[in-house]
């Protein structure tokens, strides 16, 4: 009994701030919400959703994104394997590399905005390598606004993804790489042989992680480097639910894409679960 | 000849990851009118800077809400990571499994709900209604880390407390807070970071601008687009001074929060 009061707290918290609004969110997914009265619709909430086609750009903009995330893990995999290298410096090198884990990315959407400008570094950069007659404005044109967004999130994951793999190669044993090499087994044996399976439970982290702040952690870079736009270029599920709810007032709508997103997290935290789950 | 190859490699990749910096020290030390024809050298943005932004406002705002919701997570998680690692109770086993997956909702999945419910409580006008929400977002991972942390703790101290008339809230309090001080320094130190640098929740849930948390603020005026950039700037590497100096000096128990649970 003493054990239910103590949890009692956080128990009451979740259920009445995370718990409950998602069965309001069900029942307010077939309703004409305008966030003070609703109507019931029914079904016809549901079919009018899934013929607006904002809805379908919104998912096919993070199908695409999904193509960022082998480079948000490789990267920083990579990243991390020369560290473990442990060269001279490497803890002033580890430290620089997750400075940019504690910035928000409202300041690195900011700063992602000046490299992508026309008048930006990618822009110094071409020009510095001889191409002086090309220029990109990528921000600005629907076909590579989408493509900008995507470096912008690889970037901001190679601080926590290299801190996750550096994590588990320090948790490597190093005579088995020792013993390995003595047999005569080469760098890239040894790494898909011992390094990488040894780091796959990391890896499944990282990549769960990453999906999730794929679909709900972009935000702020949305909201301060494009809008969403142009056009709808950039507009993914989680800036389409708060578009819909608070630009368009359409309560309703954004509730039922809120329940959406919802079920697409839910796939990915199952698997995060079954990781959880698999140690105990 | 190999090393060397390396350490420039890795130079290299300091240049990428420090560009963020180089950019709004660079911008920020140039007037509008030298950042628009790129060359030049100013403090006039950081002059300027208060007039344009209320930086120190909303450091405040930012400092209150962080630290308010903070406290509420730790006062809530302690005792449930607590009671279900040694106080089991009827379907605790349940209950925590509920609780632990409500970390994987995201805000946006239930934002409109949310943000009737708050409005009709009355509290998105000042802090309050965001200190909620941020607190019960992150209660499920301080419940988790907690929990998996007290495991650890042998239930023979427990039980002493106990037989010595400490109660349970005393053999909490007493026996087990003292040694859960990692614990609580990695619910911390992720939580600041996470709450600092949010945008969403202080967005919505705080109407009054002149509550504002600095990286809201600085948000809704990128977003307008009409704030002088090198001003924006100046006002962006102040917003990101406190949470880089919390990491730097808690590096350490971030990597421990990340990997909890999957690496012993």
């Amino acid at each position: 009994m003493a054990g239910f009061l103590f949890a009692l707290p956080a128990i009451a918290l979740v259920i009445g701030f995370i718990g409950v609004p998602i069965g309001q969110a069900v029942y307010y997914s077939f309703t004409e919400w305008n966030g003070l009265t609703s109507t019931w619709i029914g079904t016809s909430a549901w079919t009018q959703a899934l013929h607006n086609s904002n809805l379908w750009t919104a998912l096919q903009n993070n199908a695409l994104l999904l193509l960022a995330v082998p480079f948000a893990l490789g990267l920083p995999l990579l990243i991390a394997m020369l560290l473990h290298q442990r060269v001279v410096g490497w803890k002033i090198f580890r430290s620089i590399y997750f400075l940019p884990t504690a910035i928000s990315w409202v300041v690195l959407g900011l700063v992602a905005e000046r490299f992508f400008a026309y008048h930006g570094t990618l822009n110094s950069i071409i020009h510095v390598i001889g191409l002086t007659h090309v220029s990109t404005n990528m921000l600005g044109y629907e076909s590579t606004a989408l493509s900008a967004l995507g470096i912008t999130f690889v970037f901001t994951m190679i601080g926590t993804n290299t801190m996750l793999f550096l994590t588990g190669l320090a948790t490597l044993d190093p005579s088995l790489e020792e013993a390995a090499r003595i047999d005569g087994a080469g760098r890239w044996r040894i790494f898909r042989s011992i390094t990488l399976p040894h780091l796959s439970r990391f890896i499944q982290l990282a990549f769960v992680m990453t999906v999730i702040a794929l679909f709900s952690a972009l935000f702020s870079l949305i909201f301060v480097m494009t809008g969403g736009g142009p056009g709808y270029a950039t507009t993914t599920m989680e800036f389409l639910i708060y578009q819909t709810g608070f630009d368009q007032g359409a309560f309703g709508t954004a509730a039922l894409y809120g329940l959406i997103l919802f079920v697409l997290t839910a796939i990915v935290g199952v698997v995060q679960l079954r990781l959880i789950g698999s140690e105990e | 000849m190999g090393r060397w190859v390396l350490f420039a490699v890795m130079v290299l990749i300091a240049i990428v990851m420090l560009y963020p910096f180089w950019v709004m020290i660079a911008t920020s030390l140039k007037s509008e009118a030298q950042f628009l024809s790129g060359g030049g050298f100013s403090w006039l943005s950081w002059k300027n800077l208060t007039a344009t932004i209320p930086v120190g406002q909303e450091v405040v705002s930012s400092t209150i809400v962080c630290t308010a919701s903070i406290l509420i997570i730790l006062a809530v998680g302690l005792p449930a990571g607590f009671a279900f690692a040694k106080l089991r109770f009827r379907a605790s086993t349940v209950v925590f499994l509920v609780i632990v997956s409500a970390m994987m909702v995201p805000l946006q999945a239930i934002l409109m709900p949310e943000f009737v419910n708050v409005t009709k409580l009355g509290l998105t006008g000042g802090y309050l209604g965001a200190i909620i929400v941020y607190a019960a977002l992150g209660t499920p991972f301080s419940v988790f880390l907690f929990a998996t942390y007290f495991r650890g703790v042998p239930d023979e101290l427990i039980e002493a407390g106990i037989v010595d008339g400490l109660g349970y809230f005393g053999a909490l309090w007493r026996l087990v807070v003292p040694i859960a001080i990692p614990a609580i320094a990695t619910v911390t130190v992720l939580q600041f970071i996470q709450i600092w640098d949010d945008l969403l929740v202080g967005l919505l849930f705080i109407q009054n601008t002149s509550e504002r948390p600095i990286t809201v603020g600085l948000a809704v005026l990128a977003a307008g687009r009409t704030t002088s950039i090198p001003e924006l700037m100046a006002g962006s590497l102040v917003s990101a001074l406190p949470a880089m100096v919390v990491y730097l000096v808690f590096q350490r128990y971030l990597v421990k929060g990340l990997t909890m649970g999957i690496d012993r």
